[in-house]
């Protein structure tokens, strides 16, 4: 029914469109078709994806779906942002009643197995982490053998939690605790020691307290959460949101912003070749749009309309929001800082 | 009192009824089948081995030893252990508060009728997960956490659990079991002769004292004749909590004061309900005939009470044992906690849910029958002493 349904969309825009590119496949015809792309975010995440006053989803997450309709349609304003629970935004890819997916999900080995989704590109490296009153006085979690440990009921986080001290040889009794208030209230009225939970997730947590200054975050990392873009499988739209998401971080490693975007427009000839080769007019950017069926200036209309990914991470989880989170001190910093985030190059 | 009962009319075959359960099985068998086939169509095939695989995760608190290590069968087991556990106490907390809150609304003082009202409009008008939340809350405020724990001599209390000497375990102490049986069966006698002699001559013998005297010699003088070890080990602080002893936690305290006050507010106003349909009649008979006030409420009211309030005492247990699954919100390993990580874990929701719901159902039903069979029991009791 539903290839049914897009092969009918495809013919239908390849006819209209007359000469369509080699690679354009049918993810990317029914995202043109339609003029929307429909991409799915978590209905409730601090910072990643909350629906505003007017009910349009803002945060570090949603700006991913800005980004692949800034690219696509030349319009961020075109993508169709939508809530939707973790196991129903899976389904809903699979079953083709949405273009992509920008919603913290890890990328696994089982899940990447799976022939409905492609995995496409890493957007946060996070990780399961301790927190700690400040006043017990542990420096490292392993000085936590015998310690009491509150975490969330049913989640991953106890299996993490369990590998972990099993692996080390260390005792511990957990509190899985179901109800988020009853759980930060034993964690900060000291019924438990620790509070085990993604490391994103403790800071915003530590901001609930009446006094955040009182706890802190444990080095270690416990567990590997890659969150990764997905996308209906469809090599021209993987390959046009995967090099929209390395326009940012090479903007980003050449201080680019959406602030300054114009200001070098229009001196471009005076820029270094690198510069030249992301903007310019008869650059390594028009020949991708040629081939995958993008808007010609779709490098400039991303960076303009959503900005470069050490804008977009400050925007919403930087020391400026409630997050409070230091780009640096995360995995997620730049490569050359000692990060994660490697720019591809563009040429 | 014999009465023949009224000529039945012959049996008919139930068209109608035969019918309407029909439908329903077929509709059911319809879903089911429908929803097998649609797993299989996502490649999905309904099984039950994962039962057997490592479960990979740790409970609050377990009555039978567990570890990460075991089994998703084994720590199904300890989640419904941990319900059981928490339904009993419950039961017993809830009729406790209920029968004396039931008397308290009764009686002709009006300050005493005034708590009685107070405590049960309260109860029955909150959310439970709502009061759950709010003791939980207040509690872990209130208490001291562990480092400041208050103690009495071995007893210490935090935030995080009541902490209590306790005889360590030891394989030898299923010896005791015998001597255990043998204790209750001569105070089991002794009852019997008790009440033989009263029957006989109204001549009243103690009983309580003599048969838990005999359980608790017959006890102590095995255990130090055959060199049973007891040994009493004591929590003591390390570094980050008491260890040693035994402890009850924090959440399933709070999690049955919760059930206890919910649900003693209902089964007070079903005892008082039972009282009130006493006739007054009879209490005033039994008054003319120069019953002391006690005796009254013992052998004229009490028993009728018993034999009304039954059914809807089933229901309220029925209820209190499907309510211990709030206990989930505030960390006590329950089943439905433990269910809830498994479907997580494994996605096998429709396999784990059938198990959860066996598993509830049995519980329940369980409990009901074994009600029924008292109400039973005390109809016939009361029928032979009418007779």
């Amino acid at each position: 029914m539903t290839t049914f349904k897009s092969l009918v969309t495809a013919t239908a825009s390849s006819l209209v469109l007359g000469a369509a590119p080699a690679l354009a496949g049918p993810v990317m015809d029914d995202i043109k078709a339609k003029d929307s792309l429909i991409c799915l975010v978590s209905p409730t995440a601090p910072g990643f994806s909350v629906p505003d006053s007017q009910g349009v989803f803002q945060g570090f997450n949603a700006d991913f779906c800005r980004m692949a309709a800034a690219a696509i349609l030349g319009d961020a304003s075109k993508a169709d942002i939508r809530g939707v629970g973790f196991s129903d935004s899976m389904k809903t890819i699979v079953a083709g009643e949405a273009h992509m997916g920008s919603r913290s999900i890890t990328r696994t080995g089982t899940r990447d197995a799976d022939e409905g989704l492609a995995f496409v590109a890493t957007t946060f490296f996070d990780g399961q982490g301790f927190m700690v009153p400040r006043s017990l006085g542990v420096a490292s979690a392993a000085e936590l053998d015998g310690a009491s440990v509150c975490a969330e009921d049913g989640s991953t986080t106890l299996l993490n939690i369990a590998d972990w001290f099993g692996a080390k040889g260390m005792s511990y009794r957990v509190e899985n605790i179901a109800d988020k208030t009853a759980r930060l209230e034993a964690f900060f009225s000291g019924k438990c020691d620790v509070y085990a939970s993604d490391v994103t997730a403790l800071s915003a947590d530590r901001q609930l307290s009446d006094t955040p200054g009182d706890f802190v975050i444990l080095p270690e990392v416990i567990s590997n959460e890659p969150l990764t873009l997905v996308a209906r499988p469809d090599q021209a739209f993987e390959a046009a949101l995967f090099w929209s998401f390395q326009v940012m971080l090479n903007a980003d490693s050449l201080g680019i912003s959406s602030a300054n975007i114009d200001e070098i427009m229009s001196q471009l000839d005076q820029k270094t070749p690198a510069v030249q080769r992301m903007f310019g007019a008869d650059s390594a950017t028009t020949d991708m749009a040629a081939k995958l069926g993008l808007p010609a200036d779709w490098a400039y209309q991303v960076v303009k309309q959503v900005g470069s990914y050490g804008e977009v991470f400050d925007r919403h989880l930087g020391a400026d929001t409630p997050f409070g989170l230091v780009r640096a001190t995360t995995p997620n910093a730049h490569a050359a800082d000692g990060g994660l985030m490697y720019p591809f190059p563009i040429r | 009192m014999q009465q023949s009962p009224p000529a039945l009319p012959a049996r008919r075959p139930d068209w109608l009824g035969a019918g309407i359960v029909g439908l329903a099985l077929a509709g059911l068998a319809l879903l089911g089948v429908n929803i097998i086939l649609n797993m299989q169509a996502t490649g999905v095939t309904p099984g039950y081995g994962f039962l057997a695989q490592t479960a990979g995760f740790d409970l609050s608190e377990s009555l039978i030893p567990y570890s990460s290590g075991d089994s998703y069968a084994r720590v199904i087991v300890a989640g419904l252990l941990n319900t059981v556990v928490l339904a009993l106490a419950s039961l017993l907390l809830a009729t406790i508060i209920g029968v004396l809150m039931g008397l308290v609304s009764v009686t002709p003082s009006p300050a005493g009728r005034w708590v009685a009202i107070l405590y049960v409009e309260l109860f029955r008008n909150l959310p439970k997960i709502l009061v759950l939340l709010v003791l939980y809350v207040i509690t872990v405020r209130g208490l001291p956490p562990v480092r400041q724990a208050l103690s009495w001599g071995p007893l210490h209390l935090s935030n995080r659990s009541l902490y209590l000497p306790a005889i360590e375990a030891d394989p030898r102490q299923l010896w005791l079991l015998a001597p255990f049986l043998l204790s209750i069966l001569a105070a089991w006698w002794w009852v019997r002769r008790a009440r033989r002699i009263q029957r006989a001559t109204g001549r009243e013998t103690p009983v309580v004292l003599v048969a838990a005297t005999l359980i608790l010699a017959g006890q102590l003088g095995f255990a130090a004749l055959a060199e049973v070890p007891l040994v009493v080990s004591v929590p003591t602080f390390v570094r980050f909590d008491f260890d040693g002893g035994a402890r009850v936690s924090v959440q399933f305290l709070v999690v049955l004061v919760t059930l206890g006050l919910y649900h003693g507010a209902q089964i007070a106003e079903v005892v008082r309900g039972g009282i009130l349909a006493v006739p007054t009649g009879q209490v005033e008979a039994a008054r003319a005939l120069g019953l002391a006030p006690w005796t009254v409420t013992r052998f004229v009211v009490l028993p009728q009470v018993l034999r009304i309030v039954i059914p809807p005492m089933i229901n309220q247990y029925v209820n209190l044992i499907k309510n211990t699954s709030i206990a989930i919100a505030v960390g006590y390993s329950d089943l439905m906690s433990v269910s809830g990580t498994i479907i997580n874990q494994t996605f096998r929701p429709l396999e784990m849910m059938l198990i959860t719901m066996a598993l509830y159902l049995g519980l329940c039903l369980g409990a009901s029958s074994l009600m029924n069979r008292l109400n039973i029991g005390l109809r016939n009791r009361s029928a032979r002493n009418v007779s």
